[in-house]
């Protein structure tokens, strides 16, 4: 252990001196780096050798406008905290959820509402909610439709009905598991499960019902409200300008979502 | 896309390279001092193998990222990713390097630290020209099972988002919803753990030249 410890010392030292520690100021223009989930298309995804989606390029144009070196990086989902508070990114821009992370983070107002919806299998059985009783339901990892379905969360009730909650890495393992027949529902953001369904026509069908609304918005270490501040300024001009309405066609999300005026 | 799955091989071969040259000789220090005679230096690094090989790798490696700020409230902002998953990466492996290179010295008879004595060597020497050479034939095959691991293990390295090949092959698979990235990473896999163990076989050859 004291060798352990010796050997974190070093390593710290080391950062200490790559750091400056604590002296953050960088030289040079402002980078402004996104933390996102590459595996969350149309809001942040791999296309070619760059990444794209709905979210990222709204923080391009952010940084173009403000002047901000952009940088798009990838995390672990699941380290999205750690990465955020220790520095490593300066925000969580990636169709990130608002409703029950309210006092985690410092947010932007919501710009998209984004329902929670069910999709099946073509031919599946199941046509509303009601059906999903004894049926084994996807969701993806520390995701709200997960948290809502989950004990003490708003839809327990719907969730308790369900043979089992299975829970994901990700989406895409999400949709393979119910093409493969291996779940028989996915609950997930309608503005995911639109674009699934665009890439593999035919094969999955939406339920008419939601299981429950929610909305996106930018998510700061907590406290930070003056970089927030900036961006929301700027994201608000796009609104004006139309350029949010534009993106927002590249990437097939309906407009009435777009809810930041 | 196989071009863009190549370059998150890159990134892989990074780590492997990167951790082999810094794990393979620090394992050899953390061996000698696990046989140390001095009792406090044996403990210590016993204690650092067993937590070491106790805890999981993925833990050192969020560990060994955000240590500095956790701990000391320093920035990340220019502590380069690939750089802590290098240092996690030897640290671990050093601890499981040690234990080969332990149990090939232990396997050289006595008889031999006997005869060198008796002939004039000193113990630095003895280790040195006589013991470790048949050391390090004998532990090939043992560092061989490591290094193939190691290969597959660069894909933990996303736990602090350094995007290696794996990881590539996930978003790409979720991007375009196919499997193909993945199958395609897992035959590069297959391919670099091919020519490692070709390798290791190939060493092995050289190095027995009394057999």
């Amino acid at each position: 252990m004291k060798k352990l410890v010796l050997a974190m010392s070093a390593v710290c030292a080391a950062a200490a001196v790559f750091t400056g520690c604590g002296n953050a100021a960088d030289d040079g223009a402002r980078k402004f780096v996104v933390g996102f989930d590459a595996d969350f298309p149309p809001y942040g995804f791999k296309d070619g050798s760059e990444y794209k989606g709905f979210d990222l390029d709204l923080a391009r144009e952010v940084c173009r406008r403000r002047g901000w070196k952009f940088v798009a990086n990838p995390i672990n989902w699941d380290a999205k905290d750690m990465e955020l508070n220790s520095g490593s990114i300066d925000c969580i821009w990636n169709g990130f959820t608002m409703q029950g992370r309210e006092d985690g983070y410092t947010w932007t107002e919501a710009y998209v509402d984004n329902s929670q919806v069910v999709l099946v299998k073509t031919g599946s059985s199941i046509g509303k909610l009601a059906d999903l009783a004894g049926k084994t339901v996807g969701v993806q990892t520390d995701t709200p439709v997960q948290k809502a379905l989950s004990a003490k969360g708003g839809r327990e009730a719907l969730g308790k009905t369900f043979k089992k909650l299975v829970v994901m890495p990700n989406y895409n393992n999400a949709m393979m598991d119910l093409d493969a027949g291996a779940v028989d529902a996915v609950a997930l953001d309608v503005g995911v499960a639109k674009k699934k369904m665009a890439d593999m026509p035919g094969k999955f069908v939406l339920l008419p019902e939601i299981v429950m609304t929610e909305t996106y918005g930018i998510g700061f270490k907590k406290g930070n409200t003056a970089l927030r501040d900036a961006v929301q300024a700027t994201l608000k001009e796009m609104v004006k300008d139309g350029t949010m309405a534009r993106i927002a066609d590249e990437y097939k999300i309906e407009r009435r979502a777009l809810i930041l005026k | 896309m196989l071009l863009e799955l190549l370059s998150g091989l890159v990134v892989s071969a990074e780590i492997f390279v990167f951790t082999l040259a810094l794990a393979l000789p620090l394992g050899l220090v953390v061996a000698g001092g696990r046989m140390a005679g001095n009792p406090v230096v044996g403990t210590v690094f016993r204690l650092y193998i067993s937590v070491v090989r106790g805890t999981p790798l993925m833990l050192q490696i969020l560990f060994v990222y955000f240590a500095p700020y956790y701990l000391f409230g320093c920035s990340l902002a220019r502590y380069p990713r690939l750089l802590a998953t290098v240092l996690a990466f030897a640290m671990n492996y050093a601890a499981y390097f040690a234990e080969i290179y332990r149990g090939g010295i232990l396997s050289i008879e006595r008889g031999q630290w006997e005869a060198a004595k008796a002939l004039g060597f000193s113990s630095a020497r003895t280790f040195m020209r006589i013991i470790l050479p048949q050391t390090v034939k004998r532990v090939i095959p043992a560092i061989g099972n490591e290094v193939i691991t190691l290969v597959k293990d660069t894909s933990l390295a996303f736990t602090i988002a350094v995007t290696e090949m794996f990881t590539l092959a996930k978003q790409l698979s979720s991007a375009n919803t196919t499997m193909t990235p993945l199958i395609a990473a897992g035959v590069f896999y297959y391919i670099f753990n091919y020519i490692v163990a070709w390798a290791m076989e190939r060493i092995e050859k050289r190095l027995a030249y009394y057999d």
